[in-house]
């Protein structure tokens, strides 16, 4: 008879259980949730946009230094929902890869390419015992020159898929349903429409209406590839819109 | 291959002298999503349920069937990321034989090179076994070929195959249906009408992929409106 569970290391270590599952890759995505932030991003027609919670847990804290919304590169833009300690370790990693890609080759590395570097790096995780799955779903975005705006987001599994639009975090599903609905005819937003989508879906899942303070955006669009970290002002121009619409 | 800590095997025998974390990979290609091949006359045809998590996924950013070299393609049940690496590992094989050899590699010297990469991960220090099973299908001078590979590293050729949630049913249904002397029409029709025994939902040319290779030795995936054609023969 076999001693089916593994010696009980399959809840220790990415092995398999008898059903097949990693759990530590199960625990790792638990451990996005616990973080209490909800992101969401959004794909229009020439623009991607992503939006994420910003919570400061103590006023004595320096609010500028709080943030998930990482550059990579000039045109690259990483938003890291879950762990902040493995989010920093993920984006000093793919900060140094991009790099590398761009010295390299001679171009600038493409979205898909970096969400693929990032998914196959979070599968060695998955597979090798000394180290552990890191705790952070990434949304990678970006303007593609072939196939524009482009939203891609990678988990702790090593799963890559490019989306229409998606979120991460504790509401996670919540907002896959908000999303769908709104997504469902494959509108194609214009650059405000975009942005106002991304923040209304994090407003209504939440069910807070939000200070330009309390939440970070961040953009690229087709005519100004540049990604870009939406300054307060600029929010609060959306928020106003948003509220005005409604 | 080892990794430092762990200089002992995570894959062990039981008393009972079974692998368990082989059959465990196993149980998880079983709940992934169906694929399957077939071995036609003049040629061979591989194909899979392609579900995506939500209508929000761009399914053109998603190709679950890919090509080895220009010659042999592959797809999967299982875990898709552990699929992955597994091409591209493959892919570098290929192109090192190339180089050697000066010649394209043949389909079953790939998959030994292959399924023997598999079974490192069954018994190197501090690793876990692939979760996929793999259809390879190939066409070189010594025809058309299908290979099924197995998390434990075992292959084995087959005129058809199939893997993953809907085994026993597609099996079953291609016993019945196949023929020695198919051709790669009927093959394709015949793949299709096993991927609908077990389809839940509409079947279009959005959430399936096929992937064929004729006596002119290219494989190559259908685009999704060539896929919708074959279906409306179907009908």
């Amino acid at each position: 008879m076999s001693r089916g569970s593994g010696g009980g290391y399959d809840r220790h270590i990415t092995i398999f259980s008898p059903e097949g599952r990693l759990f530590q890759v199960e625990y790792a995505f638990k451990a996005v949730k616990a973080a209490a932030i909800t992101s969401i991003g959004v794909r229009g027609k020439d623009s991607v946009c992503v939006v994420t919670q910003k919570k400061v847990p103590d006023k004595l804290l320096d609010q500028t230094s709080v943030t998930h919304l990482f550059p990579i590169t000039k045109y690259l833009g990483l938003l890291a929902t879950g762990m902040t300690a493995d989010a920093r370790t993920l984006v000093q990693q793919a900060r140094n890869e991009a790099a590398e890609f761009r010295f390299r080759y001679g171009y600038e590395m493409p979205v898909d390419v970096l969400a693929k570097w990032i998914a196959d790096k979070s599968q060695v995780y998955t597979q090798h015992a000394y180290m552990r799955p890191l705790g952070v779903i990434a949304l990678v975005l970006g303007i593609d020159e072939e196939n524009g705006p482009q939203l891609y987001k990678c988990d702790p599994a090593g799963h890559f898929y490019g989306h229409k639009a998606t979120s991460a975090g504790l509401k996670e599903q919540e907002a896959i349903n908000f999303l769908e609905k709104k997504m469902k005819n494959d509108p194609a937003f214009s650059y405000e429409e975009t942005v106002q989508t991304a923040i209304s879906a994090l407003q209504s899942v939440l069910q807070e209406d939000f200070k330009a303070t309390e939440i970070e955006v961040g953009v690229v669009r087709a005519d100004n590839r540049v990604f870009r970290v939406l300054s307060t002002e600029e929010i609060d121009e959306h928020l106003t819109a948003i509220s005005e619409r409604d | 291959m080892g990794d430092s800590q762990y200089s002992f095997s995570l894959t062990t025998f039981s008393p009972s002298g079974k692998l368990v974390q082989i059959e465990h990979a196993l149980t998880a290609v079983g709940s992934g999503q169906t694929s399957l091949g077939i071995k036609a006359a003049n040629g061979v045809v591989i194909a899979t349920e392609k579900k995506l998590p939500s209508i929000l996924v761009d399914e053109t950013s998603v190709q679950k069937i890919q090509i080895l070299t220009p010659n042999i393609g592959v797809v999967y049940s299982g875990m898709g990321p552990d699929f992955r690496v597994l091409v591209r590992k493959s892919r570098k094989q290929a192109e090192q034989y190339h180089r050697l050899y000066k010649e394209p590699i043949p389909v079953t010297q790939l998959v030994r090179e292959t399924a023997a990469v598999m079974q490192e991960f069954t018994q190197s220090g501090g690793v876990r076994p692939f979760g996929v099973s793999l259809l390879v299908a190939g066409y070189d001078d010594k025809g058309p070929q299908l290979y099924q590979v197995d998390p434990s590293g075992s292959y084995f050729s087959w005129k058809a195959s199939a893997m993953g949630k809907n085994v026993s049913n597609a099996k079953t249904f291609l016993e019945k249906r196949y023929t020695d002397d198919m051709e790669l029409d009927d093959a394709v029709h015949t793949a299709i009408l096993t991927l609908k025994e077990g389809f839940e939902g509409q079947i279009s040319g959005k959430n399936i992929e096929i992937g064929i290779i004729g006596a002119d030795k290219k494989f190559r995936v259908l685009t999704s409106a060539e896929i919708d054609d074959y279906l409306a023969e179907v009908e």
